[in-house]
This record gives structure tokens, sequence and C-alpha cells, in this order.
């Protein structure tokens, strides 16, 4: 496996005067009520410890007050840590001088807010632009760049509006615009879909998929949302209290919950757009193709469209191929049944 | 007998105290006393103040000592004072006379429409610029011009010093907390001294002719409202606009110049807003100490009772100050649009 682009160790972080003193009850196993209740301290991060490959998107996911923003923070150190190690690109972050942790942010990780954060003063165009006019590049190369990467997100024309005149989810165009013209390999993205409503905000979600798959930059995104999270997720990561709970591919994560509140999380999803043939398909193991299918069909297809492919009939089956090779079969039964959460499926058993 | 006698020979201290044959009369009650033949019977028992003891006993002070105190100490220290102060503030002297110089010298004709044009320029409102040129002509038919463009002048350059330490002034503080505890007590005593007392001391200071007098008088006065609305301004700047900045690594400079500034703009022109009317409201006392401008006029209506020649040059005040106070907040408010809120 290669070297990850972003590595947190041991991250643990206390907010309140005396973080360091009371370190040692968190890692004795002190939860957050009671170190609220006997130190008055408020814990954010406890233990820690994920890989963020070079290329994914890295979904961390938790519910308000879970911790997820300051965990994001950390990554540019807008929040110092209590304790634990922050490794980007193989550098150790807490190592940085002044001077060197300033040209981090400006040249490895850019950063997209959950409010926009843009400057009210300045046009649309200089928005876009500061991340390199704060680096002392010319300003014509920063117009340049910014008009390009406007065009990019479907805002030519726009470029000499204020933020104040543009609805939200223009303005947050113009916040994805100002963390590309940065052109870093990391970015960190704070919730950053959240303030939008929901049709606006699928939009946003496609076109940050439709860059991704051409500039294959490290995403870090921030969401509450588990199906934002399911949708644009590599990897993804459960935060509750500060921990991680449980993290890995979200498919996997979808059909082996191992806690009672991913569980109630999952339960919720629309199981159908979200899984795809590939978590449920049984492999083919040397074993051979039934002749009976119906068809072939990709590992990346949603079981929404093979449902709607077979109309609904679970005596079907089918070929699973990737790409040119058939890695598999699939049986519309096997379907119908992973669409029922365990949690569900367990619950009924016992009914009956 | 005075009433505290008891109290000093309780405490052994009668020998320390001396004699209090002291006959000298203290007071003019004390004379009155004396005239009549009977002590003065005052309240059963007389508030210890420095005065009542020292009846009882003559080392205690004596309350004129402590006016007498504050008095010699300030004339002491004035040698040094003035020796360190004369040349600093030198240059005051010199902008304001240069100032007025140029107020005076230059002609009508240019003045006037120099000063509709910085109206139009500042504003950009039609109404605003119209009411400034009416209003000069007003002052002007009753030969009131050049009064008006004395006060001018100096509100001019006490406006503007204001403004250059002010707005420093409230950056820093706006950056150190510790630097705002100890200043906003400072600004509060200012803003709160009446305006005569700031007087007193700098005429001890600097002689009456100089003409600094009056300018640290108005610029001590007039410099609160920039130095806290600056401080304000920058603290209420959005701090997620301000965390993105620092996420995108911009310098201590950048982010100042950047961000806080502009977004602080409109209430530090707030600030300024206030900062020319209260020079104008003390460029009227000024004139106790040889300001020139529309304030002699008013002290000559209140010293010789002329009713009507105090009227005018108080109604030329009123004009005055409407003009700015309406150039400075249509600039502002010019300011304010260019950055409204999301």
């Amino acid at each position: 496996m290669t070297q990850p682009m972003v590595s947190l160790s041991g991250l643990y972080k206390i907010f309140g005067a005396r973080d360091k003193d009371v370190l040692q009850h968190v890692k004795g196993g002190m939860g957050k009520e009671e170190l609220l209740a006997q130190h008055g301290h408020v814990l954010g991060l406890n233990n820690i410890n994920v890989d963020m490959q070079a290329g994914e998107i890295t979904v961390v996911m938790g519910l308000s007050g879970s911790g997820k923003s300051t965990l994001i923070r950390h990554l540019n150190r807008l929040i110092e840590p209590t304790a634990g190690e922050i490794i980007v690109q193989g550098e150790d972050v807490m190592q940085l001088s002044e001077d060197g942790l300033r040209h981090a942010r400006q040249e490895k990780m850019s950063m997209v807010f959950q409010k926009f954060a843009l400057l009210p003063h300045k046009t649309v165009l200089k928005n876009a632009g500061m991340p390199l006019s704060v680096r002392g590049e010319p300003e014509a190369d920063c117009d340049k760049e910014a008009a390009k990467w406007l065009d990019r997100v479907g805002l030519s024309g726009f470029e000499n509006h204020y933020p104040a005149q543009l609805s939200g989810g223009m303005q947050q165009r113009v916040g994805i615009a100002r963390a590309l013209s940065a052109n870093t390999p990391i970015m960190l993205m704070d919730e950053a879909f959240s303030a939008l409503d929901p049709l606006i905000r699928t939009d946003m979600q496609d076109l940050l998929l439709e860059l991704q798959k051409e500039l294959h930059k490290t995403i870090i995104f921030i969401t509450h949302d588990l199906d934002e999270a399911l949708k644009l997720a590599d990897h993804l990561v459960i935060l509750k209290d500060g921990f991680v709970v449980q993290q890995g591919e979200p498919q996997h994560i979808l059909l082996n919950p191992n806690d009672p509140y991913i569980e109630d999380f999952v339960s919720d999803i629309n199981r159908a757009r979200v899984l795809r043939v590939r978590s449920i398909m049984t492999p083919l193991v040397g074993g051979k193709v039934p002749k009976d299918a119906h068809g072939e069909v990709d590992v990346n297809d949603t079981l929404e469209s093979m449902i709607a492919r077979s109309g609904g009939d679970t005596s079907h089956a089918y070929i699973v191929k990737d790409g040119e090779q058939t890695v598999g079969t699939l049986d519309m039964t096997e379907l119908v049944r992973a669409l029922v959460p365990r949690v569900a499926s367990e619950a009924g058993a016992r009914q009956s | 007998m005075a009433f505290y006698d008891k109290l000093f020979s309780t405490l052994g201290l009668s020998d320390w105290c001396g004699d209090s044959g002291d006959e000298a009369p203290l007071s003019l009650a004390d004379l009155a006393a004396r005239a009549g033949g009977e002590e003065a019977s005052g309240p059963l028992v007389p508030i210890p103040s420095f005065d009542n003891l020292h009846e009882s006993c003559n080392r205690v002070w004596q309350s004129r000592d402590v006016t007498n105190g504050i008095e010699e100490g300030f004339l002491a220290a004035k040698p040094a004072l003035k020796t360190v102060l004369d040349p600093i503030t030198q240059p005051l002297s010199w902008m304001l006379d240069g100032a007025l110089w140029l107020f005076e010298a230059m002609p009508w004709f240019i003045m006037v429409p120099l000063l509709v044009a910085i109206s139009w320029y500042a504003s950009r409102s039609r109404p605003v610029t119209i009411f400034v040129a009416v209003s000069i002509m007003l002052l002007a038919v009753v030969d009131h011009y050049d009064v008006a463009m004395q006060t001018l002048s100096i509100i001019f350059v006490c406006t503007t010093i204001s403004v250059l330490f002010g707005v420093p002034i409230g950056i820093a503080m706006s950056k150190s907390d510790r630097l705002q505890k100890s200043v906003v007590p400072l600004l509060d005593l200012l803003q709160t001294l009446p305006t005569f007392v700031y007087l007193i001391p700098l005429i001890f200071l600097f002689s009456v002719t100089e003409s600094k007098l009056y300018g640290i008088a108005i610029i001590l006065y007039a410099i609160v409202p920039v130095i806290r609305l600056t401080d304000l301004g920058i603290r209420l700047v959005d701090q997620d606009v301000i965390e993105a900045a620092n996420a995108f690594g911009m310098k201590d400079r950048q982010k100042l110049m950047r961000v806080q500034l502009p977004l602080a703009l409109p209430n530090i022109m707030a600030g300024i807003n206030q900062t020319i009317m209260m020079s104008l409201a003390m460029v009227v006392i000024a004139s106790l100490v040889s300001a020139p401008g529309l304030g002699v006029n008013v002290l000559r209506g209140i010293r010789n009772l002329e009713l009507g020649v105090g009227i005018v040059a108080g109604i030329g005040i009123v004009l005055l100050a409407v003009i700015l106070d309406r150039v400075s907040k249509a600039a502002l408010t010019r300011v304010d649009k260019t950055q409204v809120k999301h």
C-alpha cells in the first residue's frame, strides 16, 4: 500500500485551559460527559487514527458535536491538537514553523467552508483568485486562473458580481473555484453543501464528483448527511463523541454496521440507490456462469437500476462483469434481501 | 474645642500634632464666627474632612493644600513636560497655521467650487452636493464665509490627525485584549472630562497665542470615537471570513489590509463622522483660548450680550455641522452598499 496522503495517529483534542493535564484521564478511558462533569473540559477528539489516501474522497460523518469540524481543522492546524501526530505528504504538520505552516496552507491544502466565507467587498473573480494573490502572484495570472475555474464550476459571466448578489449555491461554487484555483493536492471541505437546499446540494455533489474524476485530488469532506456521505465517499469515517466508531468502504459499513449508533443511521437510507452490485454479488470462484442468466451487468450498477431492469422479477439472475471480465453472478432474490437492513431483518425474524 | 480633639488624644498623638494654637482664620466661616463671638455650630458629628481634622491637629493637611499640591506638582513638572512636549507638538502649530493660511488665502471662487466638488466626490449624491453649495453661499451672504473657513481649516487638520493616530491605535487595541483593557478607561476619561477641564493644564503648558494649544484640546476630545469604532469594527469582522483568510495562509499584514480593514470600514467611517462632529463641538469652546473661527463670534455674543451676532454664528456652526455630517454619512452609506453581508 502506498503512503497515505494524510495520516492522523493518536490525535486528541481537549478544549479547556488544562488540556494537557486531563489528557491522562481521557487516555484512561474517561468519556465526554464524565470529563465535562468532573474536570470542566470538553472532549473534542479522542484517539483518532485515520489514513487518507491520495486521490480519494474521505468523508468524515457524524452528528453535530461529534467533533468532525474540529477534526478537519487539525489538518491545517486552524486548531492545535492536545496530543497526536498529523502527517501530510510524509511531513509532520506539528513540526512546521509559522512560515512552514503558512506555506503548507497556501500550497498543500485549500478549504471550502459551510458558510462560504467569501470576501464580501471583492468581486467573484477576485474572490476566486484570492489564494493565488495571497501567494503574491501577479494580478493578471490570478485573474486568468480564477476565470478558468469559475468557468469550470459554471459561473462564467458572473466574474464582476459581488458575492451578496449571488444565490447560496452560486456562492459555494465560488468557494469551490477559490479552493481549486489554489491548485493544492488536498481539498478540505467543511460541511460544504450543508447550507444549501436539497436540489442544489445534489447538483453540487454531482459537480464535485465530476471534477474529482478529472482532477484526482485528495478530498476530505465533512458532512452530517449519510446520503451525501455514501454518495461521495471512497473511504467513510463515522465519528461519535470525538472517536471513530467505524471506518472503511461505505458499502461495507452499510452492510456490516458494527455499532447500534451506525445501525440507527443506516436504517433510514435508500439502500437500493446506494448499494452497488459488487457489494452483494456472489463472486465467481471457479464456479460456472448460470445458463439461464438474463443478461450482463456492471459491478458498479446500483441496485435501483437492477430493479428497474428486471422489472421487479425476483427470479432473474445476471452475470456481473467488471469491464471485460466476468467476476460474479447476481441473483435477484439476494438483491431483495440486501435491501432490508440487518436490524430490521433480525427484528422480523424474532417476530415470526 | 474641636470635635476630633479627643480622638487624637486617645491615640496618643497630641504631641505629634503639636500646639493647635493656630489663630489665623482659616475660612470665611471662621471669620464670621469670630465676628459673631461664638463658635460656628456645625452638625453634631462633623464629617472627618481634612479641614475638620485640621482644627484638632495641626499636622493634618487642609483641603486647600491638596489643590495647592496639585498645582505645585504640575508647575514643578512643567519645565520637563514642556521640553518634551513642545518640540513634539510644534508641527501641530505649523499645520494649523498653514491650513489656516491656505484656507484664507484661497480665493472664494476657487474654494467654493472645490468644496462642492469634494462633497460630490465623497457622497456621489446630488441633494447633498446642492445642499453644501447652498449652505456655503448662505454663510457667504451674511459675511461669515471667512470665519467659517477658519473653523473648517481647524476641523480639517484636527480630524486628519485624529484619524492618522486613532485608526492605528484602534487596530492595536483590537489585536490585544490587554491593551484594550488599559486604553478604554483612558478613553472614557477623555470623553467624560468636561471640555473646559482640558484647557486648564494646556494653558499652563503652552502659551495661549500658540495654535497647538487648541489643536491638542480638540484632538484629545475628538480622537476617542475613531479609536473606539476602529477597535470595535475589527473585532466584529465575521470570524468565518477570518478563518478562511487563515486557511489560505494569509500573513497578518495581508489579513489586516485585505480582510479586516475593508470589512471594518463602515464602522471606521462612522467613527470618523463622530470625530468630525466632536471636533466641531470643541472648536467653539476652543475659541476661549484664541482659536479663530465661528466660535469667536459666539463668544462675542456671550461677552457683549450681542444676541444677533451670537445667533448668526450659532446657525453658521449648525450649517457647517450639517454639511460635514451629511457628506461623511453619504460617504459611509456608499461604502456600506458595496459590501452587503450575505
